[in-house]
């Protein structure tokens, strides 16, 4: 690290839909560590509509907490930090607080460029309203109306290879043009242009100033090949830049961050993508951010990522749109306790109505951790259509060796007992072979995504300190066999410690064994013939070196896929029991 | 440590002064002006919507070629045309023309064809409550204003109308049953305790109700309740809550008053949310509602989850230490004296303010 370069302090503030957090980080010791946060409920929407109040109320909060003065009596930002301490050297934002955007996506071919249209879309916050492709059977006139009638915010045009299809294009981007040009001039939409590259100039030509037009890379280059990465960047910084027009005191953001302003999801996009480069190539590294309005899925497979940010499932205002992907009783089947449709239906619309209330009760907290199964397990389900696809139909269905798995957001950060959460992201994403449990308990992963532009280092090392919490090394065989058939035998070796502890999990099982967190053991896993953790195959034996974590190294031999009982009262019982075998029940 | 909190804040004001604005859906033409008074169904201006696109095809239309057509057009870009009439020839020995489909403008003419605009469908809005202009821009929003009790709820079916508010049932706790609508009741603003079935709502439609103001509704019933023609106002949530009793009180004390019931369906960053307005006249000058209220002792507050959920109390005081909750949580909480029973220790997360 250049100390004349990187700068000591640095204050990030995150703007979400329900909260407002304002992190600073300073250089403890040689390394930078997260000193304090403080919090607000965010003041993007009504009565006030100036995301200001809130980062103000945050502010005041860290100020109180640490005693050093952030703000001046003109209310703007101390920066850089003056000679009595006061200050910071450099304030980085994020954002995902505010209305999401219309989209209309024109394209051609359905299962091809519109196809990856809708991934571009759903890397974002966008809502898409409508959509136009070659198939689409409406008259021109019809087609026109439909643009016009979706009022976009942005219009997202893909289509034709790189030196492919011109005409057809064209014939789309001329609609496209015709469209804006029936618009009132302030409520232009931004155009986005994500197809045949060589059609540039073309396409920019066809639209006057009034229109904003953003040129970027063809998400399908040729047809064998998608390539999201260079249009999700330009997408972000259009939706961005919506945004902030629309939300008062965004401008503001962006001017005390210099330019470091990015969308939440994006820069927790960009940090899972950072880990997957640094982790086992052979692993991808999972990230879940589940917040109130919207819930973020990024996956990464050595550097490859792939964002999706689902706006009508979060655990707060949108909460219902869950209904639209899930069933009823699909909730309540990870309940220990009965509660009935009616009930569940009625909770999920006062929680929608008030996303900032917490459960104050037990069986609210049971009810809301249930949700958050469903939720990641829908936004599973739906952004699993555009990974990598590898392996036979049974690899498919299972999810990807993963290492590490990242929680951040809402209920997950706050769990009263790490078990809450671990055997959530266990239920929904039922991860294979060995991988690690990580929590972003401070919600910083998003800070430290667009921390990685001015500051790198304050994203390497905040990333390797206490401020993340391991909740555990996951052993997961996957197999078939009966209940309580033999999966494996495990030994631990604890480092520093005499005997080790050794013995047999059986088909069903949860089991916890004790490596706390900061220890380090030597795991050896000797599993069945049909049973395979991830050592090259069925029946193959193998050691590894295992760090511990607040909950210990849980070996989890319930099967993949994940089979509950048929029986209602069974299959609480076993909820109740996996509660108590995971350490939140006693 | 002292902390600034603003939770959210719901009126709920015996007297208040009641601004609204209306927007039309596009710009239009607003038929009202400042300091005119006006009545709940006026209508406060008028604006055309979703208009129509056609490509006509003038080349095939006439018989001629593409490049020839420039020579028949009867009209240029912008007119307006009235349905029939010619935008386009005679052509030829047949003296072919292309007319107006209906009454329209023309967008534009390019490769042999016109792009013309029929005229969409007239969107009007109306005052919904009686109340003073006091400002507009002339073609899209207007603002009114009324003095008069106000009422927020939670959420709403996105209809609107005005009418007589008739209390149902025996208090805050009651549910609405077919058998306690009868024909008294057509025409009528009704509060009723809850419901928690489809047979009342349709009754109610049946009776031809202006309004129906509910403190608690099964949400299995919110399909059925955005169908139904009559706004429907809920003010506590969804499921088993009765109407909050200082809420209860207000309205029963302007049982057989005329009432504003605006059904809006809550949206995060919309400025206006669904209520209950009640215009009252008042010889003095009259405060609007303060938006914004930190938490503090002293504030009305009504408590949104269990165990208390509903109960309407005065916080006492905020502890200065997160304390846990049943559930295991972690929360900064506030005391809250409760009316009929001893002080309780309530989540900040967990509380709106009353005011």
């Amino acid at each position: 690290m250049n100390a004349n370069i990187e700068p000591d302090t640095l204050l990030a503030i995150d703007v979400g839909s329900v909260h407002t957090r304002a992190s600073l980080f300073d250089v403890v010791e040689g390394r930078y560590r997260l000193v304090a946060s403080g919090k607000a409920l965010s003041t993007a929407g009504p009565p006030l509509f100036d995301v200001r109040e809130g980062v103000r109320i945050a502010l005041d909060e860290l100020q109180a907490v640490t005693g050093r003065k952030l703000i001046d009596d003109t209310e703007t930002l101390i920066m850089p930090v003056t000679g009595g301490g006061m200050g910071v050297d450099i304030c980085v934002a994020t954002g995902s607080a505010g209305p999401n955007l219309r989209a209309v996506l024109i394209g051609l071919m359905d299962d091809i460029s519109l196809e990856s249209g809708r991934r571009l879309a759903e890397s974002t916050y966008l809502t898409m309203i409508e959509e136009i492709g070659l198939t689409d059977r409406r008259g021109e006139d019809e087609k026109l109306d439909s643009i016009l009638r979706a009022k976009p915010d942005v219009l997202l045009v893909v289509g034709g290879t790189d030196g492919g299809a011109a005409a057809s294009v064209l014939s789309m981007v001329d609609l496209v043009s015709l469209a804006t040009g029936l618009m009132p001039d302030g409520d232009r939409p931004h155009v986005v242009f994500a197809g045949n590259r060589t059609l540039a100039a073309h396409v920019a030509e066809r639209f006057t100033e009034a229109t904003p037009v953003a040129l970027t890379a063809n998400v399908r280059p040729d047809l064998e090949q998608e390539d999201l990465a260079p249009a999700r960047t330009r997408l972000a910084e259009v939706v961005s830049e919506s945004r902030a027009n629309k939300v008062a005191g965004y401008d503001e953001l962006v001017q005390w961050s210099g330019g470091y302003m990015m969308q939440t999801a994006d820069a927790f996009g960009r940090m899972i993508r950072y880990l997957s480069q640094v982790y086992d190539p052979a692993k991808g590294v999972l990230g879940i951010d589940l917040g109130g309005s919207h819930t973020t899925l990024a996956a990464s497979f050595s550097g490859d990522l792939r964002l999706s940010v689902r706006s009508d499932m979060g655990l707060g205002a949108s909460l219902p749109g869950l209904i639209q992907h899930t069933k009823l009783d699909s909730i309540s089947r990870w309940l220990p306790e009965e509660i009935s449709d009616a009930d569940i239906l009625n909770y999920v619309h006062n929680k929608a109505s008030y996303p900032a209330t917490i459960p104050a009760e037990k069986d609210e907290l049971l009810l809301e951790f249930a949700l958050a199964r469903e939720i990641m397990r829908s936004s599973l389900r739906l952004a699993r259509r555009g990974w990598p696809r590898k392996g036979n139909l049974r690899d498919s269905m299972l999810l990807p060796p993963m290492e590490p798995i990242l929680a951040a957001g809402g209920i997950l950060a706050r769990a009263p007992h790490p078990g809450y959460t671990a055997l959530a992201i266990l239920d929904a994403f039922q991860p294979v072979g060995i991988t690690t449990l990580v929590l972003d308990p401070h919600g910083l992963t998003s800070a430290l995504g667009v921390a990685a532009g001015p500051a790198p280092m304050v994203s390497v090392q905040v990333l390797n300190s206490g401020n993340y919490v391991s909740l555990g090394t996951v052993v997961s065989p996957v197999g078939g066999g009966k209940l309580g058939r033999p999966v494996l035998n495990v030994r631990l070796d604890t480092e520093g410690e005499g005997e080790g502890m050794e013995g047999e999990v059986r088909a069903g099982q949860l089991v916890m064994l004790p490596l706390r967190l900061g220890e380090s053991g030597r795991l050896t896993l000797r599993p069945e013939k049909d049973y395979d953790v991830g050592f090259g195959g069925p029946g193959k034996a193998g050691a590894l070196r295992v760090s511990g974590g607040i909950l210990g190294l849980i070996i989890d031999a319930r099967g993949r896929p994940l089979i509950l009982p048929q029986d209602p009262e069974a299959r609480r019982e076993l909820a109740g029991k996996w509660l108590w075998d995971i350490g939140v029940r006693e | 440590m002292a902390i600034t909190y603003l939770p959210p804040v719901r009126h709920v004001l015996p007297l208040t002064t009641v601004r609204r604005t209306r927007e039309l859906p596009a710009a239009g033409a607003v038929t009202v002006r400042v300091n005119e008074k006006v009545q709940a169904q006026d209508v406060l201006g008028e604006a055309e919507v979703s208009p129509k696109h056609f490509f006509l095809d003038l080349a095939r239309g006439l018989g001629v070629p593409e490049i020839q057509v420039q020579k028949y057009l009867e009209k240029q870009t912008g007119d307006l045309v009235n349905a029939d009439e010619i935008i386009a020839g005679p052509a030829g020995v047949a003296r072919r023309t292309v007319r107006a489909p209906s009454d329209g403008r023309i967008i534009s003419f390019a490769g042999g064809k016109v792009l013309f605009q029929v005229r969409g469908r007239k969107a009007e809005v109306k005052a919904g409550f009686p109340g003073l202009i006091i400002a507009t821009d002339g073609v899209r929003r207007v603002t009114l204003e009324t003095t008069g009790a106000l009422i927020q709820g939670v959420w709403g079916n996105g209809k609107q109308d005005y009418g007589l508010m008739r209390m149902v049932g025996d208090g805050p706790r009651s549910r609405l049953q077919t058998r306690l609508m009868d024909i008294q009741l057509r025409g009528a603003v009704i509060v009723a305790g809850q419901c928690d079935h489809p047979a009342p709502l349709q009754q109610a439609g049946e009776l031809s109700l202006r309004g129906l103001i509910l403190g608690g509704m099964a949400a299995a019933l919110i399909p059925m309740a955005r169908g139904l023609p009559y706004p429907i106002v809920v003010l506590g949530g969804f499921g088993d809550f009765p109407i909050s009793a200082p809420i209860f009180n207000l309205l029963a004390s302007n049982a057989g008053r005329e009432v504003a019931v605006e059904g809006r369906t809550p949206s995060s960053y919309e400025i206006y949310g669904p209520e209950v307005i009640i215009p009252l006249p008042s010889d003095h000058s009259v405060e609007l509602p303060e938006d914004v209220i930190p938490l503090g002792p002293g504030v009305r507050v009504r408590i949104l989850r269990a165990p208390l959920q509903g109960v309407v109390g005065e916080v006492r005081e905020i502890l200065p230490r997160a304390e846990e909750m049943p559930s295991g949580m972690l929360a900064r909480t506030a005391v809250v004296s409760i009316e009929g029973s001893g002080p309780a220790r309530v989540p900040l997360a967990n509380l709106e303010v009353l005011g």
